[in-house]
């Protein structure tokens, strides 16, 4: 165990290794077909980065441009047709909208609810607890068929407010901020109360900076969560490309795709993929407490 | 003591929102799930019990539950010991623990259904860097693997395509996206258990690393287990976005793909038959609340002696 180049670390940094291909296999097809030529990638060849050799655009000939104007570079080709073909940017900004939407909304109704249970006295309020506990064994996809019905009968589907309103209470993040209150000290309240405070700016402005850390990990959590999201988005998003989200985008790419359509594909599940991972290594620590939190129940 | 109503003004809204978004469509699909109803009907009929003798007699719903179960059953097992496995090695390790950490946490949180597209194109029988690999092992020792052989004298398999692989394949991707969160709680389960342990372990004549693992690290996370567990059923039971990326239509060759979320979805959504849809949604629920209620009383029975 003292010996850092012992036979048995060894195979340990083996099998390790191992694993860690077939975890980056995806990551690696992704981002080296996301550089190459539709041939290079019909044939697989053209090494990690392609050999970027400039190759016929025909969609352009087929535009009437002459040849000359068509030659165009692999990997640049990708990432323009990318953004080009489909509105990538615009999904980008869906997928913004809607996550911080729904953060913004899950702390506004979370907080104060958190911060009665944690430290007002009131009647019902083990039963409110109690029912916040129950809330936490229903997971939001499984009945998103009735939550479906109901928007549907509103006018709602199709809209920003379907891909939000679902996402709106989070029984966990009330759970978590709740454990959170539980160990900020009584006299701090009291003391703001001696101020006059009101209750509505001791939340604002006593609990929730003293709250910030929990609240990164939750921000960490809820925004992995919707961003990848597929499923609820797929089932009230129906047709109407203004309001696709990232994953939705990638999936309508993936179903005109051709031939030639393979390297820009991979491009934009580059595009998709990258903001979470770049955020992920810039803050590795809080990501890996964010998405674990459930693990505190 | 301020404002003796604040309260209300703090509660209020979530208890609103708890009611009409997490209650009342559990109500609604327990009701639904008696009718035959469609959107865009102005009426429904009662049907009674039909669409749960529907789930538990025809054979597209024994199909549903065969793929729903094949998956779970295999994701689950391997998603556990594999992050406890990558847990126990890494925090093994004098050295690049993190590394290595960071690697098997990437596949976490990355978009499910841009990596299923990825996998596609790897597992693709033609261009895919899978069989393309395999082939290039052909003519070595490998053939002797008859298995092996029989894919270089013919072709290498059709993994989404074949029905004797899809459910394999997609439980593979299931297995790689998920192992890394398993692992991750299992590290922090670890860094609790007092050094202390070992050391009395030790004393007691305790000599190999396996004899260690039994007596002190598995009973120490067994709480982290059973959370592990848990966590894994119920986010392997919501598989769909592999599902429906592979098999936009129909749930996989064979239907042997054919898991409960894809089938909610199925019905209710493109064929608009949401009676059918409510009811797999309250079945679906009800394994939910089976594994929870397990769960807890396996917590309580384990605070007698931890």
């Amino acid at each position: 165990m003292l010996n850092g180049f012992s036979t048995r670390e060894t195979v340990k940094h083996a099998v390790l290794i191992l694993g860690a291909i077939i975890v980056l296999l995806p990551f690696y097809v992704m981002l080296t077909y996301s550089f190459k030529s539709p041939h290079e990638i019909m044939t697989n060849t053209g090494g990690i980065f392609g050999a970027q050799e400039l190759f016929r655009d025909d969609y352009c000939i087929k535009r009437g441009n002459p040849v000359d104007a068509c030659m165009v570079t692999p990997f640049i080709y990708n990432y323009v047709t990318a953004f080009s073909k489909a509105p990538l940017l615009r999904y980008l900004m869906n997928g913004l909208i809607v996550t911080g939407s729904i953060f913004v909304i899950q702390v506004v109704v979370a907080l104060p609810c958190a911060y009665a249970l944690a430290k007002l006295r009131f009647w019902g309020r083990e039963a409110v607890f109690g029912l916040v506990l129950f809330c936490l064994l229903i997971p939001v996809h499984a009945i998103a068929l009735p939550l479906y019905i109901m928007l549907a009968k509103l006018g709602l589907t199709n809209s920003y407010a379907a891909l939000v309103i679902p996402w709106t209470i989070s029984v966990f993040g009330i759970f978590l901020m709740r454990q959170f209150f539980m160990t900020v000290p009584d006299d701090l309240i009291d003391a703001a109360r001696m101020d006059g405070m009101s209750e509505y700016s001791i939340i604002w402005n006593v609990m929730l900076p003293t709250a910030i850390p929990a609240l990164m990990a939750f921000a960490i959590f809820s925004v992995v969560a919707h961003w990848n999201d597929y499923f609820w988005p797929r089932i009230v998003i129906t047709g109407n490309r203004d309001l696709f989200t990232p994953p939705l985008g990638l999936r309508e790419f993936k179903g005109d795709a051709d031939g030639d359509n393979f390297g820009p594909m991979m491009a934009s599940a580059v595009v998709i993929v990258m903001p979470l991972i770049v955020a992920f290594m810039l803050a590795q620590r809080r990501f890996i407490e964010g998405i674990t939190l459930s693990g505190m129940k | 003591m301020g404002n003796q109503r604040a309260y209300l003004w703090c509660i209020g809204p979530a208890l609103i929102l708890m009611f009409l978004i997490l209650l009342l469509p559990i109500f609604i699909a327990a009701g639904m799930s008696f009718t035959n109803y469609s959107l865009g009907n102005t009426s429904a009929d009662f049907v009674g019990l039909e669409n749960y003798e529907q789930i538990f007699t025809r054979s597209t719903y024994a199909k549903m539950f065969g793929a729903t179960f094949r998956y779970v059953f295999l994701v689950v097992p391997m998603t556990v010991g594999l992050g406890l496995g990558a847990a126990l090695l890494i925090n093994s390790l004098t050295r690049f623990g993190e590394v290595y950490k960071t690697i098997y946490f990437l596949p976490v949180m990355s978009a499910l259904i841009a990596m299923a597209i990825v996998w596609e194109f790897a597992f693709h029988p033609t261009i895919g860097i899978i069989n393309a690999t395999l082939e290039r092992g052909c003519g070595t020792f490998l053939e002797g693997w008859t298995w092996y052989a029989k894919g270089c004298a013919r072709t290498f398999p059709l993994w989404l395509t074949d029905r004797d692989y899809a459910i394999w394949t997609v439980s593979f991707i299931g297995i790689w996206q998920g192992f890394g969160f398993n692992m991750v709680l299992y590290l922090a389960g670890l860094t609790g258990i007092p050094r202390d342990l070992y050391h009395a372990a030790e004393m007691d004549g305790t000599q190999s690393a396996w004899d260690r693992f039994c007596l002190v690290t598995w009973p120490m996370l067994g709480p982290t287990t059973v959370f592990v567990v848990t966590i894994s059923f119920i986010r392997s039971f919501q598989v769909f976005d592999t599902v429906e990326a592979f098999y936009p239509q129909g749930g996989g060759p064979s239907k042997s793909v054919y898991v409960m979320m894809f089938a909610i979805y199925e019905k209710a959504i493109q064929q608009n038959l949401m009676g059918i849809g409510a009811a797999i949604t309250m079945v679906f629920l009800g394994f939910v609340m089976i594994l929870t209620l397990i769960q807890r009383w396996l917590v309580e029975r384990r605070t007698h002696y931890a």
